[in-house]
């Protein structure tokens, strides 16, 4: 996955991927540029993938005292 | 000298005054009632207080028909009674004879001249309601750190698009409560989050007050991040409910609201991925059979090269639609591993069907193909069985034809080849004769 597609988030992989698509199936490229395009619409699709099946989720909380805004980990026992 | 007395005549004393008091008895006293404890005996006890002071009350039990509800902790209250002594512990207390729930006509009152207000300046249209992002990175949450709430909201993102909570802890009942919300979704909006939950759990309408106050109603138009509120029970609704740019039944429903499913994602994703493999599929198709066409019509001695040199381009392109291809394979298989493991076992089981399903329609195209393939041979073959017979010579030979051979059985097409005394053999259908030629005679 080249630099620029890894740090898509999942709303602009998605929506370059819905576009690539649609231009694929337009059928007036050659083929050569149709590989390409579908070389990329398989990085984007490992993106969101990638996105998805992300499993870490940062649960915090946030609290205005006297020295400003501080943010911590949310834990219940 | 002053009196002696003992304890009992002292509480008796006390008690008699309080009995004979006019200003302490046949009054109503209000308050909220708070450490209620419903006695075997069917009595109540409870304190009833206020920002400063407490009262032991009891109702007895003989008197409970009097009221129609049932009494509640932090329920505000009306009691009508008279103040009396425990003589055996000396204690204070009063003695209820009937109650009313105070504030909830005053209560209504205030929501509804509220609710007019706001509807008034639009705060409910539709149109000015905002859109909830299809895709948040961060979901800020406005309630109680210690409710149930935030602990719903918790497990049930784990289980949907992957976004970080961030929950600005608020007081969602009592003094300070409306403050205490405000604060909260001013401060997410000053750090940025991409949608916010803000709610309580159910309880009386005196514990979902803050969410019926107009500067909570205020703050929540305000809010440049998306409200979803989430207040008490489906059945309560709130001004903040009204406000809010969405409204969920409950904090489950919040999230689910915030956050969409990744099951239905990956469809998606798939639909995606299937119209882009068709569409090179199709593709690769068409410029083989016109890489087809090309090689028949050329001139093979002067369009070789040109020919060799598009079928290496040919071959470098199939061979990346190929390994593009397999690792679609590949990520489906990846994918399912992961759908094992990571989406519930319903929506795996789901998953599995509709494969299983699209498998089975595969398999019957295949088998429809199959048949096809076999009904145009079949077909093909006996259009080449007749063609044969046609040409079979003894299918001419039953017509009234003969046909002439050399003396060793090779078949004479030519008069060229005899001459007079060649010897010939005329065969028949069913025989032959020998013959021997006696003149020959040549068509020009």
């Amino acid at each position: 996955m080249d630099d620029e597609v890894k740090n898509m988030s999942f709303e602009e992989s998605i929506t370059a991927l819905e576009e690539l698509v649609n231009e694929l199936e337009s059928g007036s490229l050659d083929l050569d540029k149709s590989l390409e395009l579908y070389e990329r619409a398989t990085a984007l699709r490992n993106r969101c993938k990638e996105i998805l099946e992300e499993s870490e989720r940062r649960v915090q909380k946030i609290m205005e005292t006297s020295k400003g805004v501080e943010t911590s980990e949310l834990t219940f026992e | 000298m002053a009196e002696t007395l003992t304890v009992t005549q002292l509480n008796n004393r006390v008690k008699s005054i309080l009995a004979e008091s006019s200003h302490v008895k046949d009054i109503w006293v209000m308050g909220e009632i708070s450490n209620l404890t419903r006695a075997a005996s069917g009595h109540y006890y409870f304190t009833l207080k206020d920002e400063i002071c407490e009262l032991k009350c009891i109702m007895f039990k003989t008197h409970r028909s009097r009221i129609d509800f049932e009494p509640e902790e932090n329920m505000k209250v009306k009691v009508f009674g008279r103040a009396d002594i425990y003589v055996q512990r000396g204690t204070y207390q009063f003695i209820i004879e009937t109650m009313e729930r105070s504030g909830v006509g005053e209560l209504y009152i205030q929501f509804e001249k509220l609710k007019r207000e706001l509807e008034a300046e639009g705060l409910f249209d539709d149109s000015r309601k905002k859109k909830l992002p299809p895709f948040p990175r961060t979901v800020g949450v406005v309630t109680s750190e210690t409710g149930a709430v935030i602990h719903d909201i918790i497990t049930t993102s784990a289980k949907l698009f992957p976004a970080d909570i961030l929950l600005a802890p608020a007081m969602v009942q009592g003094i300070g409560a409306g403050e205490s919300i405000v604060r909260g979704i001013e401060l997410l909006n000053r750090i940025g989050v991409d949608v916010m939950i803000v709610g309580r759990g159910g309880g009386s309408i005196e514990d979902l007050w803050a969410f019926n106050l107009e500067m909570v109603a205020r703050a929540i138009a305000a809010s440049e991040v998306p409200v979803i509120s989430a207040v008490g029970h489906e059945s309560d609704v709130t001004i903040a409910d009204m406000v809010a740019d969405a409204r969920a039944p409950t904090p489950t429903g919040a999230a689910e609201m915030a956050l969409p499913d990744p099951v239905s994602l990956m469809n998606i994703l798939r639909g995606h991925e299937h119209r882009a493999s068709k569409a090179l599929t199709h593709k690769v198709a068409m410029m083989k059979s016109r890489l087809e066409t090309l090689t028949i019509k050329s001139d093979p001695r002067r369009k070789l090269e040109d020919i060799g040199m598009l079928q290496i381009t040919m071959d470098n392109l199939m061979s990346r639609a190929d390994s593009a291809l397999k690792s679609k394979v590949q990520f489906m298989r990846s994918r399912y591993n992961v759908a094992d493991s990571k989406i519930s076992p319903r929506a795996a089981k789901t998953e599995i069907k509709s494969l299983g399903e699209s498998l089975n329609s595969y398999s019957e195209r295949l088998k429809l193909a199959i048949k096809r393939i076999i009904k145009d041979s079949n077909s093909k073959a006996e259009a080449l069985g007749k063609r044969a017979d046609a040409l079979n010579p003894l299918g001419v030979l039953t017509r009234g034809y003969s046909y002439v051979t050399d003396s060793q059985g090779n078949t004479l097409t030519s008069a060229k080849a005899l001459s007079e005394g060649s010897v010939i053999d005329v065969r028949f259908r069913d025989g032959s004769a020998e013959a021997e030629v006696k003149k020959v005679k040549n068509n020009g």
